[in-house]
């Protein structure tokens, strides 16, 4: 009797399961799967398609624009850092208790909403030779000429790490907000009662405690680096030159703008190889960080 | 033991504290604010020095022309069209997915967890690719069924539910197997009404992702007509960008209705992205 009550639950648990599951073979795994021996192929529009074993690679390693585009989205990596400090005092400021704080919170997530097409075309205006951008600061006396932000090769990056850090930030604020809110205040006031400082309590209880919190957000933020790529498309197609050509967009360009398919795999094989090894990475550099909160 | 709480975290004084958020809320909301302003002020300059921010005045002359010669309805048809099949999609194999893995104890049950939690850890910058050749050989180009199917099932919705469906008591499935109605009568007409906030917070963040999809659409979609607005406004900025206050006004008109519904739902959806932690 028990047996075949486990045996009646595995047939529909299995049949509940199958769709979802079949879907996710086919989007998710195989894509994994098949990238690896298409990789070691010549699969284009044009001619047979045959086994070329690692010529693809060793094509990849001497393509210069695939060496510029990993550095770019090596380079980019550089946004993470910011987004973290910037998330986690924004969200120190929100985790207030003042009046209307969460009128405040809603108007900081609204750019994680919308869409990046809009967020990217409206910042590329403001951000215009004759823009706000260039108003605004040259008002404050920052800068005392017009510059052309999104036009020139020496700056095109860091403003397109500074839109996806813009519209980022929200999201961000929120998840650190979770993680502040979920210190027991009991912490709190054992240091106060020890006399701790305002500065003193956030760097020895907030920080630590937060931790876990920072690297999942580390984490993420690193792997949508090194992918970043709609601001990309949206705002400079990887120009001025090959300034902001970035890793996921000269593969798009490789496997869906020239057809080749097997070259663009080999491209996404050493990026997917990179982020594993960044994450690995951010895992070793968060064991390092010492105390364990809990 | 919250005033505690309060008294360390609270800014320096309410002065210092509103000054800062009220910064951060010109920083954050500026160029929404911008943009609008520009739209609503046909035949002024926009790349003028100083340029404006608030609007002197108001005129709705932008957004009437850009309705005319741009084909909103179609694209806003379009893009709820397929929004809504991706909604529909990943909440019905998020439930059918999620509630054995909740309720059921059955064969496999470790591999599938394993096999779930792989999927979310190895990265894959060749989906796209592969992606496009899958949908190329079912014939689906061209097709909102190969815009959608891709993005129809999706490991953290799966893991949503099953969180949502573990809150669900058993004894419920029990009763229901007493009156001797089938499994699938029991999730759909018992398991499914418990389950509705989880059902919320997926359809509103699935949601808003389709509504915001750009790049996958334009790879499958052979024909502009198709797009959905984002893909479009892509495309429209090309061929209007000599006329700025359209654009400005197109680019309202798509932002408009997601922060609308965003202000309405923030709540379930605040739920959701916590979620993504804990889960």
């Amino acid at each position: 009797m028990r047996f075949k009550r486990l045996h009646s639950d595995t047939f529909s648990a299995w049949s509940f399961m199958a769709p979802g599951l079949i879907l996710l073979a086919i989007f998710v795994v195989w894509p994994i799967v098949y990238s690896i021996p298409l990789s070691f192929t010549n699969y284009s529009v044009i001619g047979e398609t045959k086994y070329v074993g690692i010529d693809n690679f060793v094509r990849a390693f001497k393509d210069h624009n695939f060496l510029i585009s990993l550095w770019n989205s090596l380079l980019y990596v550089i946004v993470v850092p910011f987004i973290q400090v910037f998330s986690i005092l924004m969200a120190i400021l929100v985790n207030s208790r003042l009046p209307g704080i969460s009128a405040f919170r809603t108007a900081y997530y609204i750019p994680v909403v919308t869409s990046m097409v809009a967020v990217a075309l409206m910042w590329s205006w403001m951000l215009s030779n004759n823009g706000l951008v260039n108003y605004v600061l040259m008002e404050l006396g920052i800068i005392h000429e017009k510059v052309g932000w999104l036009s020139s090769s020496d700056t095109a990056l860091y403003v397109l790490m500074f839109i996806t850090m813009w519209k980022g930030l929200g999201y961000y604020m929120m998840l650190y907000l979770a993680g502040l809110q979920a210190i027991p205040s009991d912490l709190y006031e054992a240091a106060i009662v020890d006399g701790g400082t305002r500065f003193q309590i956030i760097r020895k209880i907030t920080i630590p405690l937060l931790k876990p919190y920072v690297f999942f957000c580390s984490l993420i933020s690193v792997m949508g680096a090194v992918r970043v790529f709609d601001e990309v498309f949206v705002l400079t197609k990887g120009g001025p030159g090959t300034s902001t050509l970035t890793s996921s967009l000269y593969i798009y360009q490789e496997g869906i703008g020239e057809f080749n398919f097997g070259y663009a795999s080999a491209l996404g094989l050493i990026v997917s190889i990179l982020i594993a090894l960044l994450s690995i990475a951010v895992f070793k550099f968060n064991q390092k960080g010492g105390v364990n909160p809990y | 033991m919250n005033d505690m709480k309060r008294a360390v975290l609270k800014p320096v004084s309410y002065t210092a504290g509103y000054l800062m958020l009220a910064l951060l809320a010109i920083f954050m909301m500026g160029p929404f604010l911008w943009l609008l302003s520009v739209s609503l002020m046909p035949g002024k300059n926009i790349f003028s020095f100083p340029p404006a921010i608030f609007p002197t005045f108001i005129d709705f002359k932008n957004y009437a022309e850009v309705w005319e010669f741009i084909d909103f309805p179609r694209y806003i048809g379009n893009t709820v069209l397929i929004a809504v099949c991706g909604v529909l999609a990943n909440i019905i194999l998020a439930c059918l997915t999620g509630y054995p893995l909740a309720m059921f104890r059955f064969k496999g049950r470790s591999f599938v967890f394993g096999f779930l939690i792989a999927t979310m850890i190895i990265p894959s910058s060749t989906a796209l690719i592969v992606h496009y050749l899958t949908i190329r050989a079912f014939g689906l180009l061209g097709t909102y069924a190969g815009v959608v199917l891709p993005s129809a099932a999706a490991v953290f919705n799966i893991f949503l539910m099953r969180q949502t469906f573990m809150g669900v008591p058993g004894e419920i499935r029990d009763s229901g197997k007493i009156d001797g109605a089938s499994e699938f009568l029991i999730w759909r007409r018992l398991m499914l009404p418990m389950v509705k906030p989880g059902i919320a917070v997926i359809g509103l963040l699935e949601m808003m992702s389709y509504w915001n999809s750009f790049l996958w659409p334009i790879v499958v979609l052979d024909d502009p007509a198709k797009y959905p607005l984002a893909s479009a406004l892509t495309y429209l900025n090309g061929q209007f960008s000599y006329n700025f206050g359209w654009i400005a006004a197109g680019t309202i008109i798509s932002v408009l209705p997601i922060i609308l519904v965003f202000l309405f739902t923030q709540r379930y959806y605040m739920e959701g992205i916590s979620g993504a932690v804990k889960g």
